[in-house]
C-alpha cells in the first residue's frame, strides 16, 4: 500500500528564518495523493510556515520543494494557485464593498467580459455553480458580501478556492471560526478531494477533529518535524507528548470540585445596555473568590461584557457597581482605582504598546504602586518590573526589550504582569490564553487558580469551552446579548451541555 | 511558576540597535558642525557667529524641549510658531504700556498657558484630527497678530511709557543659560522621574492601550500642553529681552524648526515610546547650526527652506529603518 501512494508535494530540508528566529529548521515533509495529511503543533511550531511557503505567500530561506514532480518555488500566491495549490486561511480573506460573485472572481473578471464590459449575469450564474459545488446553496451571488456573516463569508472564500480546482488544498485553522454546518461543508470538501485522488493538508488545534479526519498526522515542534503517524498510530497522549516534548502533567486545569463560593458579591452589572447594542438589559454578579466563566458564540456580547465591567464600554443604561464601595465603574481609570485589572482580547492593539519596552508597558498600569509623592524612581520601577519578570517567568533578554519581539505567550505574560503586579482584587480576562502555547497556558491556569485561592475574583471570558469547563466555578453562556444558561462546576460537565445553550 | 512555563519560550531577540539609535543624533550634530565649519571656512565658529548661534539655540531649544511632551503624547502641534509670536507681541505691548517687565512676563505666561490648556482641552474632547486644528489655530493667530499690530509692523521697547533697562551681554547670557538649564532640568525630571513620562510614552504609543492601563489620558494630555506652553512662554520672554523689539515675523521659523529638530534629535514625530527630552536639545542645536551655516554660505531664505526640506525627508527616511513603526503622527 505504502508503495502505491503517489507523492504530490515534497519539501526537502526546508528552512525559514525570521531574523534570528528559526521558524523552520530543515524540515522534510511529504504529502501524498488520496490522503488528508494533518499538521499539528503549538503556536510558533512552524505549521503555517510550511504551507504558506508552499502556497507562495513567503519565500523559504533555504531548501527545495517539488510539486507534482516539478521543482516548485512560487514567488506569489498567484503562482502557487496556478501550480495547483489552494489555501483557505484563518483570517478573513474576502473584500468588502463588492458582491459575493465579484469576490469569487476577483482578478478573473475577464472571463465574463465582452470588450470592457463585464457581464454580472454570467458572473453570478458561474458563482452560483461555484457555491453549489461546495454545497452552499442558500446564498444569492449578487448579494453584497457585507450582508453575510463571518461564517458565510468564509464559505464564499472556500468556494473561490475550490472553483480553481486545486490539486492540493491547504486548510489552515479554518474550522475554529465555523459552526458545525460550516465544518461539515469543509469536512465534505476534504473527503471529496481525497476520494478524487487529490491531496489535503489540514492544520488545526483541535486534536479530536484531526484524529477523526486525517489519514496521517505530522507533529511539528519549534520548527522541527518530530514525527509522522498513520491513522492507527494516532493517540491523544502520544500526540500531546510529541507536541510539548515531555509528558504533560495530569492537572492541566483545576482539579478541585465541590468547593463553595462566598456569598459576598464584589461586582455587579445592573441592567446594562451597551452603546453597541450587543448587551441589552443585562445583569450579573461576581462573587468573592470566584472564577466566573463567560462563554458563547462570537457576537454573543461576552467581549462587550468584559469591557463594560472594566468601564471601557459606553453604557446607555444601567450601571456596573463595585459592591465594596458602592461606586459606579465608569472608566478604566475608576476600575483600576478600585483594584480591577483587564486583559483585552486584542492583546497587540489594546493591551500593549508593541514598540515599547517591557518595563514601560508594565509601568503603564503600575506606576502608582511605585510612585513616592510626585516622584517615580527608575530604580524602584526596575525592581517592580523585575519582580513581575521573575514571578511570571517572562523570557526576555532584558526588561528594556521591546515587547514586539516577544512570543505570543511572553507578550501575554507581560499583560498579566501589568495587573498581577498591582495585586488586583478583580481580574477580567478576555480570552487570556488566546494564541499562547500549551506550556504557557498551563502556567496561566495555575496562576489564575492561585489568585482564586488568594481570594481574588476572576471573570474569565473564553471561546474555548474546555477551558471554561476546566477552570470556572460558575459559567454563564450568552446568546445574542442575553443570558441563556448558567452552569455550576461539576466534574462531569460536557461541552455538549453548553453548546445547546450557545446555539 | 514552576517548570510548566519553561517549555519553548525562546525570547526573540534582535541585534541591539538601541545604542546606534541613541548615538545617531549626536553623530548627526557633529557631522553638521564639521561640514559647515569646512564649507564656511571656519566662519560658522567665529566668535560673532557663536554669539548669535547660542541665542538662537536657546529659543528653539526651549520650545522644542517642551514640544517633546506634546509630540510624545501623539499630538502634532503646528501652532507653536504662531503661539510664540503672539505671546511675544502681547508681552511687548504690555511692556510698552506699563513699562514693567514683570507684568510683561506675567501676561506672556498667562496667554501661553491659556493657549496650552485650550489646545489640551480641544485635543481631548473634540473629535477632529488635532494637527488640522493646530494648522488653523496657527494661521488664525498669525492674522490676529497683524490686526493687533495695526499699521506698525514692529514695536520697540524703547517706546515704553517708562524706560525698560537693557541687559548687558553678560546679563543676557546668564539669563539664557539659566533659563535653558532650569527648563531642561525640570523637563528631564518630569519626564524620567515622575509618572508623566510613562504616561506620555504610552499615550503616544497607543491611546487605547494607555486608556486600558488606567492612565488618565485627559490629564496627561493637558499637562503635556502646559509644559509645552511653559517652554513657549520662557522663549517668548527671552526673545523680547534680547531683541527689545517684536513684530509679525518674530520667531517665524521656530514653528517649523521644532518639528525638524525633534526628528534630528532622534524621536519620531508620532511620539510614543521613543520620545526623549534630549531630542529637544540636540535637535535644536543641530537645526540652528544648519540654518546658520546655510545663511553664512549666502543662501537665500527660499534656498534654505529647500535644503531644510531635503534634510527633513532624508532623516525621516533613514530613521524609518530603525523605528519600524510609524514615524508620522496619527
Amino acid at each position: 500500500m505504502a508503495n502505491e501512494k503517489e507523492l504530490i508535494f515534497e519539501a526537502r530540508n526546508l528552512t525559514k528564518h525570521f531574523g534570528p528566529t528559526i521558524a523552520l529548521n530543515g524540515v522534510d515533509f511529504k504529502v501524498y495523493r488520496g490522503e488528508i495529511t494533518g499538521l499539528i503543533g503549538e503556536n510558533g511550531s512552524g505549521k503555517s510556515t510550511i504551507t504558506s511557503i508552499a502556497a507562495g505567500m513567503q519565500p523559504a530561506t533555504s531548501g527545495e520543494m517539488f510539486f507534482m514532480g516539478q521543482p516548485h518555488s512560487p514567488s506569489t500566491m498567484l503562482e502557487g494557485a496556478a501550480a495547483g495549490i489552494g489555501m483557505i486561511v484563518q483570517e478573513q480573506g474576502t473584500v468588502s464593498g463588492i458582491s459575493v460573485a465579484q469576490n469569487i472572481f476577483l482578478g478573473n473578471e475577464k472571463k465574463f467580459a465582452t470588450g470592457p464590459v463585464v457581464s454580472s449575469k454570467k458572473m453570478n450564474e458561474e458563482a452560483k455553480k461555484a457555491l453549489e459545488a461546495i454545497g452552499f446553496v442558500d446564498v444569492d451571488p449578487a448579494m453584497p458580501i457585507d450582508a453575510l456573516n463571518m461564517q458565510d463569508r468564509k464559505l464564499v472564500e472556500i468556494a473561490k478556492v475550490i472553483y480553481n480546482d486545486p490539486q492540493m488544498l491547504v486548510v489552515d485553522e479554518t474550522t475554529t471560526a465555523l459552526s458545525q454546518k460550516g465544518r461539515d461543508i469543509i469536512y465534505d470538501i476534504m473527503k471529496k478531494m481525497r476520494d478524487d485522488n487529490k491531496a489535503v493538508v489540514f492544520i488545526s488545534h483541535d486534536l479530536e477533529e484531526l484524529m477523526e479526519t486525517c489519514d496521517t498526522l505530522t507533529v511539528l515542534r519549534d520548527g522541527n518535524l518530530i514525527t509522522t503517524m498513520t491513522k492507527d498510530q494516532m493517540n491523544e497522549d502520544d500526540i500531546k507528548r510529541h507536541m510539548v516534548g515531555r509528558e504533560m502533567s495530569g492537572d492541566y486545569y483545576r482539579n478541585d470540585f465541590g468547593g463553595t463560593i462566598s456569598d459576598e458579591v464584589v461586582l455587579k452589572a445592573d441592567n446594562i445596555t451597551t452603546g453597541t447594542g450587543m448587551l441589552m438589559n443585562f445583569s450579573m454578579e461576581l462573587h468573592k473568590g470566584e472564577i466566573l466563566g463567560v462563554g458563547g458564540l462570537s457576537h454573543c456580547g461576552m467581549h462587550e461584557l468584559g469591557r463594560a465591567l472594566f468601564g471601557e464600554e459606553k453604557l446607555l443604561e444601567g450601571k456596573v457597581i463595585d459592591m465594596a464601595t458602592g461606586d459606579s465603574i465608569t472608566s478604566p481609570l475608576t476600575a483600576k482605582q478600585h483594584g480591577y485589572g483587564y486583559v483585552s482580547k486584542d492583546r497587540d492593539k489594546e493591551a500593549l504598546v508593541l514598540t515599547e519596552s517591557i518595563k514601560d508597558n508594565i509601568m503603564a498600569a503600575g506606576f502608582d504602586k511605585v510612585q513616592k509623592g510626585l516622584f517615580l524612581s527608575p530604580k524602584a520601577s526596575k525592581k517592580y518590573v523585575d519582580k513581575q519578570k521573575a514571578d511570571l517567568s517572562i523570557k526576555c533578554a532584558s526588561i528594556l526589550q521591546d515587547v514586539q519581539y516577544l512570543s505570543g505567550g511572553n507578550k501575554q505574560k507581560v499583560v498579566f504582569g501589568k495587573w498581577v503586579g498591582r495585586d488586583c482584587d478583580i481580574l477580567i480576562l478576555d480570552c487570556p490564553t488566546r494564541g499562547v502555547d500549551i506550556g504557557v497556558k498551563a502556567a496561566m491556569y495555575h496562576l489564575i487558580d492561585e489568585m482564586k485561592k488568594a481570594g481574588k475574583s476572576i471573570v474569565m471570558i473564553s471561546e474555548e469551552l474546555t477551558e471554561l469547563i476546566g477552570m470556572t466555578d460558575r459559567l454563564l453562556i450568552l446568546k445574542d446579548g442575553e443570558l441563556n444558561g448558567e452552569f455550576m462546576r461539576t466534574p462531569d460537565r460536557s461541552a455538549n451541555d453548553l453548546v445547546d445553550a450557545m446555539i | 511558576m514552576e517548570a510548566t512555563a519553561e517549555i519553548k519560550t525562546k525570547a526573540r531577540t534582535k541585534p541591539d540597535t538601541r545604542l546606534i539609535g541613541e548615538l545617531a543624533p549626536i553623530v548627526g550634530l557633529v557631522l553638521v558642525v564639521v561640514i559647515f565649519t569646512l564649507l564656511t571656512k571656519g566662519a560658522l565658529l567665529s566668535s560673532g557667529n557663536l554669539q548669535s548661534l547660542s541665542s538662537q539655540v536657546i529659543t528653539t531649544a526651549l520650545v522644542t524641549i517642551g514640544a517633546v511632551f506634546v509630540f510624545g503624547s501623539g499630538y502634532f502641534d503646528m501652532s507653536l510658531g504662531g503661539c510664540l509670536c503672539f505671546t511675544a507681541v502681547i508681552g511687548g505691548q504690555v511692556a510698552i504700556a506699563t513699562g514693567s517687565l514683570l507684568l510683561s512676563f506675567i501676561s506672556i505666561l498667562g496667554i501661553s498657558l491659556a493657549f496650552g490648556i485650550a489646545k489640551g482641552i480641544f485635543a481631548t474632547t473634540v473629535n477632529v484630527p488635532f494637527f488640522i486644528f493646530t494648522i488653523v489655530l496657527g494661521s488664525v493667530i498669525s492674522s490676529v497678530v497683524l490686526v493687533m499690530l495695526g499699521s506698525e509692523s514692529t514695536i520697540y521697547l524703547k517706546d515704553a511709557v517708562k524706560e525698560i533697562p537693557s541687559l548687558t551681554f553678560t546679563q543676557m547670557t546668564a539669563v539664557n543659560v539659566i533659563a535653558l538649564v532650569v527648563f531642561f532640568a525640570v523637563c528631564l525630571v518630569l519626564f524620567n522621574y515622575t509618572p508623566l513620562g510613562v504616561c506620555i510614552k504610552n499615550l503616544g504609543g497607543s491611546f487605547i492601550a494607555a486608556r486600558q492601563s488606567g492612565i488618565n489620558t485627559r490629564k496627561t494630555t493637558i499637562i503635556a500642553f502646559i509644559v509645552s506652553a511653559l517652554g513657549v512662554a520662557v522663549a517668548a520672554f527671552i526673545i523680547l529681552l534680547r531683541t527689545r523689539t517684536v513684530g509679525a515675523t518674530t520667531a517665524s521659523g521656530v514653528g517649523n524648526d521644532v518639528m525638524v529638530a525633534l526628528v534630528l534629535g532622534g524621536m519620531p514625530l508620532s511620539g510614543g515610546p521613543k520620545s526623549k527630552i534630549s531630542a529637544g536639545l540636540i535637535g535644536a542645536v543641530t537645526i540652528t547650526v544648519l540654518n546658520s551655516g546655510l545663511t553664512i554660505m549666502g543662501l537665500t531664505t527660499g534656498q534654505i527652506q529647500v535644503v531644510r526640506g531635503i534634510v527633513f525627508i532624508a532623516v525621516v527616511f533613514v530613521s524609518s529603518f530603525s523605528y519600524r513603526g510609524k514615524l508620522l503622527p496619527r
